[in-house]
């Protein structure tokens, strides 16, 4: 028997304990318990509950003792200890075969209380694009050397760029690779309010402890402390203290810290010290790979039309994309195929922000600018070629953009007959479709307007 | 030990008591019998399952002090056919004990004592506090129902108690829907939270009496004592979902409607719902109306129509008719609010003016 190993070690124990105690005190005793590690000579045996541990030491210790010794005089002590519930084994149980009813995502919304951080956020649900490689690879490096590579590693970005997930996956990344350490997420505005009632409850020195004894930690957002001086002066301490010992701290902000404002020199100091790496604005095609890699996780495969069309239309930060794939998984769970680009479209305009009433104007003025024409030509009468086209271009995203009527689109462009327009769109929408060229400047223009 | 207790009591106590005896047989014998203990302090009875434990002191005489384990349903089953008032005598010798009346008499096979275990008990507490035993019943006997049957996640087959800022809440969930009850607490007491395994609960509530609740709870144990009694159960330790993220913060449609209305219509149309137990309920601002239809292709269909207000959209889901019944017995206002949140989101149900009450349903797949 290999003495050093729980699982053949707790056998061992098991065989002898079964001699030497009923078999109805032995099934209900030992069926749940087993060893949950060996450390420095002492056995650490997890049990169910209470019950089980005030028993343990009063009936079984001396027992358990005199079999371990018996193994070996290495084991000085057993100790007894209550297991969490989704560490213990459990039974596989047969679920109910049909059960309609759509599930709350529930699984999306553990947050572990002694760290704070989300498990959903990990590394293999993060997309790498050119606009995040730098701050990934910077992430890995502090991960494999915590606290000796970039310390402080500071990564700032816009809103919706994915700061808070890198972070995030650093943190439980951090976790599973070191099990023994200590990880901590707070938001800035979390510590602040934690100074405050520390303050307030006059409880500063356990407030300095908790936050000493990480391994590492993640504040995130902490633009929140410009113009609060004395919690800047406590992030000052702590920061010391932390970075003397060699531990990692992570911190993300909207801006670089160069561009905080009302921040005492000697943060802002701290803050640049490390590495700073700023998430830029994702490309198109990073854009369709977070489509693709949030839709696959919620098992859906979606064709590459719809992917592009979601990727490009979407304007803004990969949270609003988030939302629309979220709907988009909606409408596949509830209609058990995943939607095509006309259904994409009809729900993302009610997704889309309010539609801006857009001047029919600004919408000439840009198109005129992108193919490079006089943007009065488009109101003459004329029909040359080079003005037809992106006249029927801007009668097309009047309509289907903007919702424009007919015969406004029609008065508006130097007066043309709504069946004018009507026949202009039409072959605009033809053409959208077989015509990759038209297709890709229509996208172009649509990004102008935005 | 010889002791004398009044009959009617006694069975009422073996009653509260038998429920925490270990009703399995495949564990220790002694685990299914309830543990008479006649000692200095008194008469109590003690039953445990190793989920939860109970003492409960009886009113009773003490000839001679002692200790005995005695199977529970055969107690049970003695004492519940006990008519009028009298006293009994139980009276221990050797592996027998001998239950005499002024009509009769019978001897019962004890169980051996030595293995009975000892009740956990928090000696050193986290969290104390007292609470009106009415109002403990009130919050997790109304959502304790709504936990997952299953124990393949713990944590929702829990009841959730959590204290924030002076408003105690209960929750439970088994993820199809979700149900919370809230009461403001007076007092400065510190935040906590504390997953208590379903089933255990709902056997805690049915048993306490009206009066205050001590509750002393540690990391793994939580123990109620009041005057006459102590009951314990082990705290489940994992994490629970943070479901106020589920819980929709805009509506597409909001409905008012009368219960009896709506309880009514329900069981009418539920008559005709599929194997699924599916139920189409539709919000029909325009006609001022909520309908229910269901359809199964052996029995029929059927349709009702309620007269409602209804503001926003016009909106159709289906849901499970049973998850749409649960929450009416618990709310007590006459009216009540339906909030759906768009097709395939949830559905919030509310009494009208309570908002100590929140119901929150997932609809089936169309």
């Amino acid at each position: 028997m290999n003495k050093s190993d729980p699982h053949e070690l707790w056998e061992y124990v098991l065989s002898q304990v079964e001699l030497s105690i009923s078999p109805a005190n032995f099934n209900t005793w030992f069926r749940d318990s087993f060893i949950v590690k060996i450390e420095e000579g002492i056995i650490y045996v997890g049990l169910p509950s209470q019950f089980f541990k005030d028993w343990y030491l009063k009936k079984f210790h001396i027992l358990l003792l005199k079999i371990v010794r018996g193994v070996s005089h290495d084991f000085r002590n057993i100790e007894y200890m209550i297991v969490k519930d989704d560490k213990r084994k459990q039974k596989v149980e047969n679920r109910k075969p049909v059960q309609q009813t759509v599930e709350m995502p529930l699984n999306d919304f553990y947050i572990n209380k002694t760290d704070n951080l989300n498990p959903r956020y990990t590394f293999e649900t993060f997309v790498i694009g050119s606009f995040n490689e730098l701050a990934y690879a910077a992430a890995q490096a502090a991960i494999k050397q915590p606290g000796l590579t970039y310390n402080p590693l500071f990564i700032y970005g816009d809103t919706g760029r994915g700061k808070t997930h890198l972070i995030q996956a650093i943190g439980n990344q951090f976790k599973k690779l070191y099990p023994n350490r200590k990880v901590f997420y707070l938001t800035a505005e979390t510590f602040g309010q934690d100074y405050y009632n520390a303050v307030q409850g006059g409880t500063m020195n356990r407030f300095k402890d908790k936050y000493r004894q990480y391994d590492l930690l993640i504040m995130d957002d902490i633009q929140f402390f410009s113009k609060k001086d004395k919690t800047q002066e406590e992030l000052f301490h702590l920061f010391n203290a932390l970075h003397d010992n060699n531990k990692q701290i992570i911190f993300s902000s909207d801006r670089s810290p160069s561009n905080i404002p009302d921040i005492a020199d000697r943060v802002r100091g701290r803050l640049s010290s490390g590495m700073t790496i700023d998430i830029s604005e994702p490309d198109t095609e990073s854009r369709m790979a977070i489509v693709r890699k949030k839709a696959a996780n919620n098992g859906i495969i979606l064709s590459d039309e719809v992917v592009e069309y979601i990727a490009t239309s979407v304007a803004g930060s990969i949270r609003e994309l988030e939302g629309v794939i979220n709907s988009v998984v909606c409408h596949t769970q509830v209609k058990g195929v995943p939607p095509d680009i006309a259904e994409v479209r009809q729900s993302l305009r009610s997704f889309s922000r309010p539609t801006k009433t857009v001047s029919v104007k600004h919408v000439v003025s840009k198109v005129a600018e992108f193919y490079g024409i006089d943007e009065e030509s488009i109101y003459e009468k004329t029909r040359r070629r080079e003005v037809v086209r992106p006249r029927q271009v801007i009668m097309y995203l009047l309509r289907e953009d903007f919702s424009v009527s007919y015969p406004t689109i029609g008065t508006k462009l130097g007066g043309r007959d709504h069946t004018t327009v009507i026949h202009s769109c039409e072959k605009v929408k033809r053409e959208v479709a077989t015509d990759a060229e038209l297709s890709k400047e229509i996208q172009d223009i649509r990004t102008l307007l935005v | 030990m010889i002791i004398t207790l009044e009959k009617k009591e006694f069975g009422e106590a073996v009653a509260s008591v038998g429920k925490f005896a270990e009703r399995k047989s495949a564990t220790l014998p002694v685990l299914a019998g309830i543990a008479i203990v006649a000692g200095d302090d008194g008469i109590k009875l003690r039953a445990t399952n190793l989920e939860t434990g109970i003492d409960l002191k009886v009113k009773g005489t003490i000839k001679t002090q002692g200790v005995v384990a005695l199977p529970a349903t055969t107690l049970k089953e003695m004492t519940s056919s006990f008519s009028g008032s009298g006293e009994i005598t139980l009276e221990h010798t050797g592996d027998t004990v001998i239950v005499s009346s002024s009509t009769g008499r019978s001897t019962l096979k004890t169980l051996s004592y030595d293995d009975f275990p000892t009740l956990p008990y928090p000696d050193a507490p986290t969290t104390r506090f007292t609470i009106s035993g009415a109002v403990l019943r009130a919050l997790i006997g109304t959502v304790g129902p709504c936990a997952s049957p299953s124990m393949v996640r713990p944590e929702l087959a829990s009841v959730l108690l959590a204290l924030e800022s002076g408003v105690l809440k209960c929750v439970a969930t088994d993820s199809f829907r979700l149900c919370e009850k809230k009461v403001s607490i007076p007092g400065n007491l510190p935040d906590f939270s504390l997953l208590i395994p379903a089933k255990n609960a709902l056997d805690i509530v049915s048993t306490i009496p009206d009066e205050p609740i001590e509750m002393l709870i540690d990391e793994h144990q939580c123990a109620f004592s009041w005057k006459n009694g102590l009951l314990t159960t082990r705290l489940v330790t994992a994490n629970y979902p943070d479901y106020k993220q589920i819980i929709p913060k805009a509506f597409v449609s909001e409905a008012v409607v009368l219960k009896k209305d709506l309880e009514s219509a329900i069981r009418r149309t539920a008559i005709f719902a599929d194997s699924f137990q599916k139920v189409r309920i539709g919000l029909d601002p325009a006609a001022k109306q909520v309908t229910l239809a269901a359809r199964n292709s052996d029995v029929g269909e059927s349709s009702e129509k309620i007269p409602a207000s209804v503001t926003g959209e016009s909106v159709e889901l289906s849901f499970n008719h049973r998850y749409l019944q649960a929450p009416l017995s618990a709310i007590t206002a006459d009216s009540l609010t339906l909030s759906a949140s768009g097709i395939g989101r949830p559905l919030v149900i509310k009494g009208s003016g309570d908002t100590s009450y929140l119901y929150l349903v997932m609809p089936m797949n169309q």
